[in-house]
């Protein structure tokens, strides 16, 4: 019988003794006792970081001695964690830390991950399909020039999206030819995609704005004020008036999560990147979904780029704009081991943390860089620390010849 | 007489270098098993994949009931009926045995969204019907590979196959399993559906088939009636020879023992204990053969006497030399030779020519190399000698191993191995994916060798293998030596042995 099968028949009293309820546990109140220290909440003794801290170690111990020992000294460090953060917080003042934890950080949580959830979702189709797509990077820099090449010239923000996935798209069919039809390393095929949008955007960016700036006043991706959210005190200025992207995003993410897992098409996709013969042999067009994916992943990793440019950016471009955000991208999908939701998660922590690092520069500007590395520092723990090793589709990045 | 469902007529198709198959004509009646039968390269796998519309051939026709049909794709294939169930399934591990089954022809809910319900009864109810016992919400990678097969064959079914063809299905099933598939079989047949049964495994054929057609070398050498067909009369119409199918050997004469396993332990990648405290010997002279099901602990524990996995206890010694904790070389310098279980993995360099191949052991020593200089042109004399005496065709010692057809592939390994004078010999699974022609080499050269007074230690999953060769059989189950029994052992007894049953006379 399978894993689950097992869970659903004796269910409540067998998930409290599982090992991985313990850990997962232990991880939940290390954060918990970090976030003691910030708004709303903000304790200003270090009595109850200690404390729910401390029992998120013991947690962690215990999970350990069970045998999930990855996950055990997991929650032990997400636990000391948390008791050191928690005190940092009560050392700080109260002003810096309501300049850094307010509600506007959660609108900025969303502004920086949305780059990152288009890069991941496109990430995610052209894998699952059996494609590595390391040109993320070159399709998202694509997009975000056009974009506002687009928006410029054609005086809407509409067209800018229309123009960058347009380019983002035929970036990916030249790439899926080499990759699918020529059967060229995919890793080698996806870094000449990035040097050449990287060239392609420099070249077009000077000649066609001399290489400085983007003229003001171009149409630029409207924000979603939303009706009486928009007013209130904590939702106002959290989700109340976030940009349109953001929200296209979430629909992507919930969109892709249900074509990939509950459509037909779904299905064939994934069967492309586990086993392309099997796909075969009952009659699907292994070829044709690859490209079909490969395309549509550079159409959504180019509309993350508009929203850099166009909405985020504000209607500017500079070189090199996307500053290796669609590696990051590339990462937070490994992070979510495939999965939408997943993937839409890890952008999230991808995104809180930058946007923590950008705020933490009210105690310290000049180590503000050195806040910058708090995104890979955390993924680094969390892929070590919890995740464990993801499994990506089986066939991906394996060119597939028919016989 | 009903007419033939599906006739071909005068298939031809060359790859370079290779007529796979000429002029060859085959019909399947409806409700009927027609075996395919021919050694391994026949052209069996090639006519077959021609029918189910993977290869175009370069002449002939296909007649689906009277009508001649193009099959340009698998899809043609299978919207005219026809099902293939591959030697090597093409089920993909991480989804269900449903979405497994339904995939590019899903059941769908307005028009738009995969009915995994509706695919989960449409598999239960098939699953039902023809006797085919599958879970529909299990994992692939979680069932058995006799579970696997039925998956595959349930999509075809599914796909409304009334033509099946099953290429090689036995080879990957153990006795238990394949006895089960030959009720399936029966009852698809009842059911009226026609199969095509791929093989070259001779009593299987005359079990479960109603007319038996022979490739050889691509060409049909004759179609006959199973009924009052013998083994030795197919194999000699597949072979071209006669061949002898019962090994003919002169009783044992063992001497001293010159393998001792003592109270071995061993722990699988996993870390879980494979084999629990196996004690046996092999004496000079004799063939003790460890027969069991798949993955009962037989590759750890010929990995631990080979050197390759350190037992965690217990002791393995060679002709009275302790060499339990000795490397790979120490152990072949003691007196082992070891026909690997997988010879592409471990049993040769597939790029390397088959000179190189024959030279990784003798390489450091006289006459092979001087003063640390490998003699090319002695290497080049000794690789001839040894691909004449141990006939290995289809390539010179300049040729890589990796073009050499399996049969001949061992053949090197075991030229290699034998060469070097052994005292022991383990062969693990030696004749596995082999044709008949193949087998029968490679049992006469282990008969030798035992009969040159070497310890031989056979470890096959074939049971019929094991009473033909053994002198002694030793059956493993779950890491323990379930029962010793003598060469006279009926399929029955080992078989309940090696399914955890009543173990046999007490173990020497």
């Amino acid at each position: 019988m399978t894993e689950w099968a097992q869970r659903l028949e004796n269910p409540l009293s067998a998930r409290l003794r599982d090992p991985a309820t313990s850990g997962y546990a232990g991880i939940v109140l290390g954060v918990l006792a970090a976030f003691l220290g910030i708004p709303p909440v903000q304790a200003r003794s270090v009595t109850w970081q200690v404390v729910v801290g401390v029992v998120a170690v013991v947690f962690g111990i215990w999970t350990v001695t069970r045998g999930r020992r990855r996950l055990g000294y997991g929650a032990a460090a997400a636990g000391l964690l948390g008791i050191g953060l928690g005190i940092l917080a009560t050392r700080s003042s109260v002003d810096n830390l309501n300049s850094v934890f307010n509600a506007a950080l959660i609108a900025q949580t969303f502004a920086f991950a949305t780059p990152l959830v288009f890069g991941a979702i496109a990430g995610i189709f052209s894998e699952r399909s059996g494609v590595v797509n390391i040109g993320l990077e070159g399709m998202m820099l694509m997009g975000a020039f056009w974009g506002v090449y687009g928006a410029d010239k054609g005086g809407n923000w509409s067209v800018g999206i229309l123009v960058g996935a347009a380019v983002g798209g035929v970036m990916a069919l030249v790439y899926a030819y080499f990759a699918i039809h020529l059967r060229s390393d995919q890793i080698v095929g996806g870094t000449a995609v990035n040097f050449l949008a990287l060239g392609v955007t420099g070249y077009f960016f000077f000649q066609l704005y001399h290489g400085n700036y983007v003229p003001n006043g171009v149409s630029t991706i409207p924000n979603v004020r939303i009706p009486g959210v928009a007013d209130s005190h904590f939702l106002g200025p959290a989700i109340g008036n976030l940009n349109l992207m953001i929200w296209a995003g979430f629909v992507a993410v919930v969109a892709t999560w249900f074509l990939l897992f509950k459509t037909p098409i779904g299905l064939r996709i994934r069967a492309c990147g586990e086993h392309p013969r099997a796909a075969d042999t009952v009659g699907i067009n292994v070829y044709a979904v690859r490209y079909g994916c490969v395309v549509l992943s550079g159409v959504l990793a180019a509309i993350g780029g508009v929203y850099l440019s166009d909405g985020f950016g504000g209607g500017t471009f500079t070189d090199n704009m996307t500053e290796g955000r669609g590696f990051i991208a590339l990462a937070a999908m490994i992070f979510g081991n495939w999965r939408p939701a997943g993937a839409f998660g890890a952008a999230l922590l991808f995104g809180f943390s930058s946007a923590v690092a950008l705020r933490l520069q009210v105690y310290s500007p000049s180590a503000s860089t050195l806040f910058n590395v708090l995104p890979y520092v955390l993924t680094l723990i969390a892929v070590a620390g919890v995740i464990g090793r993801t499994v990506a589709p089986a066939a991906d990045g394996k060119p597939y010849r028919k016989q | 007489m009903a007419a033939p469902v599906l006739e071909l007529h005068g298939i031809t198709k060359r790859f370079p270098g290779v007529l796979a198959n000429d002029d060859v004509s085959f019909d399947l009646r409806p409700g009927e098993v027609h075996a395919l039968l021919g050694e391994n390269g026949a052209g069996k796998s090639t006519l077959m994949n021609i029918l189910y519309g993977l290869y175009r051939p370069d002449a002939g026709e296909i007649r689906l009931r009277g009508a001649p049909i193009e099959l340009g794709s698998t899809r043609a294939a299978i919207e005219h009926g026809i099902g293939m169930v591959h030697q090597h399934f093409m089920l993909i591990p991480v989804m269900t045995v449903a979405e497994n089954v339904v995939l590019a022809s899903e059941p769908r809910q307005a028009g738009v969204f995969l009915d995994y319900d509706a695919a989960v009864r449409r598999v239960r109810e098939l699953s039902e019907r023809y006797g085919l016992l599958v879970d529909p919400t299990a994992l692939v990678r979680n069932i058995s590979v006799g579970q696997q097969q039925r998956v595959e064959i349930v999509k075809a079914l599914y796909r409304g196959a009334d033509v099946l063809i099953l290429d090689e299905p036995t080879a990957v099933l153990t006795p238990q399993e394949a006895r089960e598939l030959f009720e399936v079989v029966r009852s698809l047949k009842s059911r009226g559906t026609s199969i095509v049964f791929i093989s070259h495994k001779l009593n299987e054929v005359l079990e479960v088939a109603d007319r038996i057609t022979v490739l050889r070398r691509g060409r049909v050498v004759g179609t006959i009636p199973a009924a009052g067909a013998t083994e030795e009369g197919l194999a000699r119409l597949m072979v071209g020879r006669d061949v002898l199918l019962r090994v003919d050997k002169l009783p044992a004469r063992p001497q001293a023992p010159l393998l001792r396993v003592e109270g071995l332990r061993v722990e699988d990648d996993r870390g879980l204990e494979a084999v629990r405290g196996v004690s046996f010997e092999v004496r000079a002279g004799e063939i003790v053969a460890i027969a069991g099901v798949d993955a009962n602990g037989q590759s750890e524990l010929v990995e631990a006497i080979a050197g390759l996995r350190t037992p965690t206890a217990g002791r393995v010694e060679i002709d009275g030399v302790d060499t339990t904790r000795d490397s790979p070389r120490r152990k072949l310098d003691a007196g082992l030779g070891h026909i690997p279980e997988d010879r592409h993995l471990r049993g040769l360099v597939l790029p390397f020519s088959l000179a190189e191949n024959l030279s990784l052991q003798e390489y450091r020593h006289r006459p092979v190399s001087r003063f640390g200089f490998l003699s090319l042109r002695r290497i080049a004399a000794r690789a001839e000698r040894l691909l004449r005496e141990f006939d290995v065709r289809g390539g010179g010692a300049d040729t890589p191993a990796g073009a050499l057809s399996g049969g001949n592939q061992q053949k090197v390994v075991i030229a290699r191995e034998v060469d070097a004078r052994p005292k022991v010999l383990v062969a693990a699974q030696p004749t596995r994916g082999l044709d008949v022609g193949a087998i029968e080499f490679v049992h006469r050269r282990l008969v030798e060798q035992r009969d040159a007074g070497r310890a031989v230690l056979l470890v096959s999953l074939e049971l019929e293998e094991v009473r033909s060769l053994a002198d002694r059989i030793l059956v493993i189950y779950e890491g323990r030596i379930a029962g010793e029994f003598g060469p006279d052992a009926t399929e029955t007894e080992l078989g309940l042995a090696m399914t955890g049953g009543t173990s046999g006379a007490e173990a020497a």
